[in-house]
Order: structure tokens, then C-alpha cells, then sequence
């Protein structure tokens, strides 16, 4: 076994599958970034209209609320599956990559929702109905008075989140996109030791993910000590 | 867009879908208990442990916690053989299922103790609580309280996006019925929405019934929605 492990090694390690692997790790963090990206400024339009004000816009509220509740209950393999088999419905040959980036989309919208909503839930009621009083528009309350002081509150779980979605990509690798999973597998069928095959791929997710987590908690701890040091009245 | 939905054969494939529901809610209640055990050993370990001993739990933790579930699962299906340890596809997906929510369910419970002060405790002992009293109403409602939401909302996300990845190794729960059987009937995109529904209604009636539970057991306001 050992012997197989060293022997395997050398040929492994070689130029061309160390570029094979690369690109596969730019691949998985290109589709986490695009994805997540997107999802937060879909989130941001979501959680908008769900708390647009009046009877008249209820089905808006409805119809955001629904999408957050029924995509944060749905696996995310299933949900690239079903954009998998819906896209090729619209779309003739739609590359694999548009696929994953709208299946990413659409699952971290629901996410990022949540926590956006609980970042403009922090802000306190009276400074929106200061805002109210001083004849703010909607959207210049938002910009003005809510955003500035929920940023704090939203960029860290939102970060956390995306940075969590770079293990969470590994899924898509079942539609047959060339991320570093497929990779592994590739390499795997070419006869290469599982166990080297996927330790590495482990190692490189670790090699990933580690040191964005640190990053991300670094930023929370940053941001947590600007929202402290706010003169308090 | 010349594409006629044809749901009577997907609801034909009901009865085995739900079988595979049945196989998701098993491993998912699975995971969760053996994940529980293990966070609760490796958070006392972290919490009250040596040195090296807090080290080696939180080696465990941070590897766990930044590697996918599927390349773990992929180890130990791909990997073991070659060791001549040979596990079935589900036995693979458990063990390297529990042990992913084992880490999480460690930071987690570490939460839990960290909330109890000492504090709290003396003063409870100045009271003249026993040591099962204290245990009774003064450490156990603070542990439940910080960490009910939190372990309530882990078990729905093992419920979905854990035991679906059983699926990639063939394992026929949910997601993996549905495979089985689009690949059958060539019905895929009927036979995930359903598929689909079926996760909702599961993890709502989990939610649902997880929120009551909390409730009542536990004084805590653990939201559904």
C-alpha cells in the first residue's frame, strides 16, 4: 500500500496534473465568487421588495418570503439538477458554468436574504421614523439611514457564507463541471490512489477555505470594534 | 420553449420517492445523534482538556469544518480500499456524515458550556441547591437556551444538504430515488420538482415540530419561519 503511495508519487505530482488541478481550483473559487456575488445583490433586491410597505404590494412580500423559505429547504444538488434540466428547456447548450453560477445563485440568494434582513432588522425603528418625519424617500432611507449602519452587522455572516459555499461547490461536480472535485475523480478513474487523490483534494479545499475563515473572522472582530467605538450618546 | 410537463409519471414514481424520504429522515436522525455525541466528547475536551488535548480537538474541528462532506465521503469510499477496508456506500456516507457534524456540533455545544457562569453556580450552591438541582435548573436551561436554536437549525441543514450527498455515492435516499427513477422514465425535471416538494414538506413538518419541542421542553423561542 505504502510502496504504491511513494511509487505513485513522482507521477503524480507531475507538471501537467498540477496544472490540471489548478485550474480547478480557479474554477471552484471563479464559481463560488460569481455566484455568491450575484446572489447578494439578488438577496438585497429580495429583501427590498419584501418590505415594501401597503396592502397593495402583500403578493411581492409573499412571493419573496415563499422563494426564501421553499430554497432554504431544498438540497442544493437538487436545485442543480433542476436548473440543470430547466435551462436546457430555454437555453440550447448552455455550458456547464452558466448552469453552476445560476444553481449557486439561485441557493445563496435564499441565504444571503436572511441574513441581509437581519442586518436592516438591527437598525433601530427610531431612526427609521426619523427618517420618516424628515420626509426621506424610501430608497434614500435605505441608502442613508439603514445601510451604513447594517453593514457591520451583514459583511461578516455574509462572508462566512460565501466562504462556506467553496466546499459546498463540490456538489456541482455531478453535472459534470470542471471544478476541483471533478478533478480528483478524473484522476481518480485514471488510476491514480484514491487516497492521494483525494487527500490532496481535501488538502487544496483546506488550503482554500482556511485561511479565508481567519480572514472573515479577522473582518467580524474589525467590524465588531467599529460599531463598538460609535460615540454613544 | 416546446417543453409539455408530464407530472403523472413522476407521481407514479410517489411510493418510492417517499420510501427514499423515509431513508433521508433515517440518516439525517442518525447523523444527528452520532454527530451530537461527538461534539458533546470533543467540546468537554476543548472546554476542559489539557494543552494537547484542546489542540488535537481543535485539529479536528478546523479540518473537518474546511473540507467538503463529499470529499470526505469520497475518502473513505474511494480512498479505504486500498487499505482493504471495504464499506458499503451507505456505511461510508454515515460515518463520514457524522463525523462533518460532529466538528460543527462541537463549536456549537462549546457555545452551550461557555454560557454557564461560575457565577451563577455559587450562587446557586449559596441557595443550597444540590449538585443534581444545579445541573436540573441552572446549567442545563442555559445550554438549552444558547444552543437549542442553533443545534435545531444544524439538524434541518443535515436533514437537506447532508444526506442528499449520499446520493453521489448511490445511496437511495431522496435525492437518489429520484435519479434512479429519472433514469428510468427520462423524466428528470418532473421528478425533482417533486422531489423538491417533498424536501419542503419534510423540513417543514422538522422545523415545525422542532420549534414546538422547544417550546415546551425548553422555554425557548426557536423560530419556524
Amino acid at each position: 500500500m505504502l510502496e504504491r503511495l511513494i511509487r505513485e508519487l513522482p507521477r503524480f505530482f507531475s507538471p501537467e496534473n498540477l496544472a490540471f488541478l489548478a485550474q480547478g481550483v480557479g474554477m471552484t473559487l471563479a464559481l463560488t465568487f460569481i455566484g455568491c456575488t450575484l446572489g447578494f445583490l439578488l438577496a438585497f433586491l429580495l429583501v427590498y421588495l419584501r418590505q415594501t410597505p401597503g396592502w397593495w404590494a402583500a403578493p411581492v412580500r409573499l412571493l419573496a418570503i415563499t422563494y426564501v423559505e421553499i430554497f432554504r429547504r431544498i438540497p442544493f444538488l437538487v436545485i442543480t439538477y433542476l436548473v440543470l434540466f430547466f435551462i436546457a428547456v430555454f437555453v440550447d447548450n448552455a455550458s456547464l458554468f452558466l448552469i453552476a453560477v445560476v444553481a449557486i445563485c439561485i441557493y445563496s440568494t435564499a441565504y444571503t436574504a436572511e441574513i441581509i434582513r437581519g442586518g436592516f432588522e438591527s437598525v433601530p425603528r427610531q431612526q427609521i421614523e426619523a427618517a420618516l418625519a424628515m420626509n426621506f424617500s424610501r430608497w434614500k432611507t435605505l441608502t442613508r439611514v439603514i445601510m451604513p449602519q447594517s453593514w457591520p452587522v451583514i459583511i461578516p455572516p455574509a462572508v462566512a457564507f460565501m466562504i462556506s459555499f467553496i466546499k459546498d461547490t463540490s456538489l456541482v461536480s455531478q453535472v459534470g463541471v470542471f471544478e476541483l472535485t471533478f478533478r480528483g475523480k478524473e484522476l481518480n478513474n485514471m488510476g491514480f490512489s484514491g487516497i492521494l487523490v483525494f487527500g490532496t483534494i481535501a488538502l487544496l479545499y483546506f488550503l482554500m477555505s482556511y485561511p479565508l475563515t481567519r480572514l472573515g473572522a479577522w473582518l467580524e472582530k474589525r467590524l465588531a470594534a467599529s460599531r463598538h467605538h460609535r460615540p454613544q450618546r | 420553449m416546446n417543453y409539455t410537463f408530464q407530472f403523472g409519471v413522476a407521481l407514479d414514481g410517489l411510493p418510492q420517492l417517499l420510501k427514499g424520504a423515509l431513508l433521508t429522515f433515517e440518516l439525517g436522525v442518525v447523523t444527528f445523534w452520532g454527530g451530537a455525541l461527538i461534539g458533546l466528547f470533543f467540546a468537554a475536551l476543548k472546554t476542559f482538556g489539557s494543552r494537547p488535548v484542546r489542540w488535537l480537538a481543535q485539529a479536528y474541528v478546523v479540518f473537518f469544518t474546511n473540507t467538503p462532506a463529499l470529499i470526505q465521503i469520497y475518502f473513505l469510499y474511494f480512498g479505504l480500499p486500498e487499505f482493504g477496508i471495504r464499506w458499503s456506500n451507505i456505511t461510508c456516507v454515515l460515518i463520514g456524515l457524522t463525523l462533518n457534524a460532529g466538528a460543527y456540533l462541537t463549536e456549537i455545544m462549546r457555545a452551550g458550556f461557555l454560557s454557564v457562569r461560575a457565577t451563577e453556580l455559587e450562587a446557586a450552591e449559596t441557595l443550597g441547591f444540590s449538585l443534581p438541582q444545579q445541573i436540573r435548573y441552572v446549567i442545563v436551561p442555559h445550554i438549552a437556551k444558547t444552543i437549542y436554536p442553533a443545534i435545531a437549525n444544524f439538524f434541518i441543514v443535515i436533514l437537506v444538504m447532508g444526506t442528499s450527498i449520499g446520493a453521489v455515492v448511490g445511496v437511495n435516499e431522496l435525492t437518489g430515488e429520484a435519479i434512479n427513477l429519472s433514469t428510468e422514465n427520462y423524466r428528470w425535471l418532473e421528478m425533482f420538482i417533486v422531489a423538491a416538494c417533498i424536501y419542503v414538506v419534510l423540513t417543514l413538518i422538522a422545523s415545525i415540530s422542532l420549534a414546538l419541542i422547544g417550546r415546551w421542553a425548553f422555554r425557548v423561542k426557536a423560530k419556524i419561519f
